[in-house]
């Protein structure tokens, strides 16, 4: 009953900070579904959109069901971006993208690696130390686009753009309607990590970890490894959707190239529910309103509604899925 | 030197107010990650109130509206026992959003000098606050009562103490606090911008951490980062690269979280129902 309230009270907020802000809710509602899904060109945007937010989901998720928040994404992604553009420009060609991309994948990783180390051995709650592994990311690509890394003739800070044999084409294209090669990569990614952790040994490992690290250590896993191993692999697949965003979409790294969608990713990964599968759906969620937000801009809405929306949504469902046991009523 | 102290003012007293803002909270047992997105709508429920009703009841407003949204903090986390982590990430991406979607209608404009919070009085404020802080917390019994409920919440309810109702009043304290950080942010740079508090609301709550989660020593971690920056302003990268400068207060916490600095000094109840 209570979450009833909960939704109503969401709603209500919606449609008065439109009405506040002096719009139409109904037409905005109608420009966001069109902006985002409306014509081949709206869609291959939501795409776009969707597919670094789908493989960053997947990380936080891995990292979720090993009971850490990686708040890190943020961070693993654009180290993962800043060193994979490095490798693909040093090397080159088809092997400078895939080089580039397990560069990424191990540059995210160790980046995730002192937070796991921290959390399982020095007891440091993995969501501070992450926070500072962001910031501190964010500065060391800066001092780097703007130095080693720094394109020869590049006046702000950013990497050379990658010569076309070293980006990544889209997969299929009809018309506006693309699909990129990376979003493939991203339903693998999912598809793998689901079979992971439902199917193996190590996967069942890493959840029993998650869900009751105690019972968990009392039937043989060492817990405290698994946890280094969740944050390990779950900054390598953020590194992965860095290298892919330069691949495919940027074709260069340049520092504030993140919008935050580490962040999102927190989202997208909590409203999965638990099932990898309902990546693909919440990722989609995220990936539309992100494109739809921006066609809002065209009706003078500023795109910071779709925010507030993702935010009321990340609060209804946590207030069901994401409800802690114990103390009072208990 | 004068110059470099005045910088190391200014940097240094928002970061005093928001890292006990997050005191307040934590250490009546709720997680906050979300000082960065309260901080932010109090800078533009400063810039909304202050331009149309003058400075004393714009701050005042300020302070009673961000304490409404530091209620809602309270709210998702005791009554409907969300997770504090994701009710913390939650508020900071509502303040992002709604700020960013509010501000050409209600903080479109610069402040003019008649409308401006009082700067002195929030300087003066922001001075005092960890002593007064440390007072409340050692000397009186709500201080008690609300460390209590931040350590072991079970033992305190079975003497008789409600720490739902402490948090709530914690809550309100985290809310006038991040209310005065906004409001002195405005004096200083008396504009809204999106996203103006620039990660402040994550280098406080690392100094908390760093500080062992008490007032005073908290106020003097802030007081290191805030030098740190305001050297790396007056040298702007001369001898080291500003980057490294900037990264330092989150590599020092960073160490002092993983326990090299010391004990860990988490409350034990913090994030407990």
């Amino acid at each position: 009953m209570r979450v009833v309230w909960l939704v109503i009270g969401g709603i209500i907020l919606f449609i008065a900070s439109l009405w506040v802000a002096g719009a139409n809710p109904l037409t905005a509602v109608t420009q966001l579904v069109t902006g985002s899904v409306g014509s081949a060109s709206a869609i291959s945007g939501t795409i776009r959109e969707l597919t670094p937010l789908l493989i960053l989901g997947v990380s936080v998720f891995l990292a979720l069901k090993a009971g850490l928040f990686n708040i890190g994404a943020e961070g693993q992604f654009v180290i993962g971006s800043c060193f994979g553009a490095a490798t693909m420009l040093a090397l080159g060609g088809p092997i400078g993208v895939v080089a580039g991309v397990l560069v990424g994948a191990i540059a995210g990783g160790l980046w995730a690696l002192p937070a796991g180390y921290i959390k399982a051995f020095r007891n440091g709650h993995e969501v501070i130390t992450t926070i500072m592994l962001n910031n501190i990311a964010v500065n060391l690509t800066k001092w780097l686009v703007s130095g080693p890394f720094k394109g020869e003739k590049a006046v702000s800070a950013t990497t050379a753009t990658l010569p076309v044999n070293t980006q990544l084409t889209p997969l299929i294209k009809i018309g506006q309607f693309e699909l990129p090669q990376a979003v493939i990569v991203g339903v693998l990614l999912t598809i793998g990590v689901g079979y992971w952790l439902s199917k193996t040994t190590s996967g069942y490992e890493l959840r029993a970890a998650g869900a009751n690290p105690t019972a968990a250590e009392f039937a043989g896993v060492k817990t405290k490894q698994v946890t280094v191993k969740a944050m390990f692999f779950s900054g390598a697949i953020a590194g992965i959707a860095g290298a892919l965003q330069v691949a495919q979409f940027e074709h260069r790294f340049y520092d504030g190239s993140s919008v935050g969608y580490g962040f999102d990713a927190l989202g997208v990964a909590l409203l999965a529910g638990g099932n990898a599968y309902g990546l693909f759906a919440s990722s989609f969620l995220f990936g539309a309103l992100n494109k739809g937000g921006t066609s809002l801009m065209g009706l003078g809405i500023d795109k910071g509604i779709t925010t507030m929306v993702l935010a009321i949504v990340i609060i209804i469902f946590a207030a069901v899925k994401y409800r802690q046991r114990g103390g009072q009523n208990d | 030197m004068i110059d470099l102290l005045k910088q190391c003012i200014t940097m240094s007293i928002p970061l005093v107010l928001i890292a006990l803002a997050g005191f307040f909270s934590e250490r009546g047992g709720v997680i906050n990650i979300g000082l960065e997105g309260k901080t932010l709508l109090a800078c533009f429920f400063s810039v909304a109130f202050t331009s149309r009703f003058g400075p004393v009841p714009g701050l005042l407003l300020t302070i009673v509206a961000t304490s409404i949204v530091s209620l809602l903090h309270w709210l998702l986390t005791q009554v409907y026992r969300m997770d504090h982590i994701i009710s913390g990430m939650a508020i900071n991406l509502l303040a992002a959003g709604a700020t960013s979607f509010f501000k050409f209608k209600f903080a479109p404009d610069g402040l003019d000098d008649a409308h401006v919070p009082p700067k002195m009085l929030l300087y003066a404020l922001g001075i005092t606050a960890p002593a007064v802080l440390w007072w409340l917390s050692h000397k009186t019994r709500f201080g008690l009562q609300h460390r209590s409920a931040g350590s072991d919440p079970d033992k305190a309810r079975l003497l008789g103490i409600n720490p739902q109702g402490i948090r709530f009043a914690a809550l309100i304290g985290t809310g006038v606090l991040c209310a005065l950080a906004g409001s002195l942010l405005i004096a200083e740079t008396p504009q809204f911008t999106d996203g103006m508090t620039s990660g402040r609301g994550y280098i406080a709550l690392a100094a908390l951490i760093l500080g062992g989660w008490r007032p005073i020593n908290a106020a003097l971690a802030c007081l290191l980062f805030g030098a740190a920056s305001a050297l790396q302003i007056q040298y702007n990268g001369q001898y080291i690269p500003s980057e490294a400068w900037k990264s330092l207060p989150y590599l020092v916490t960073l160490f002092a979280i993983a326990g090299f600095l010391g004990r860990n000094r988490t409350p034990a109840g913090l994030g407990k129902p």
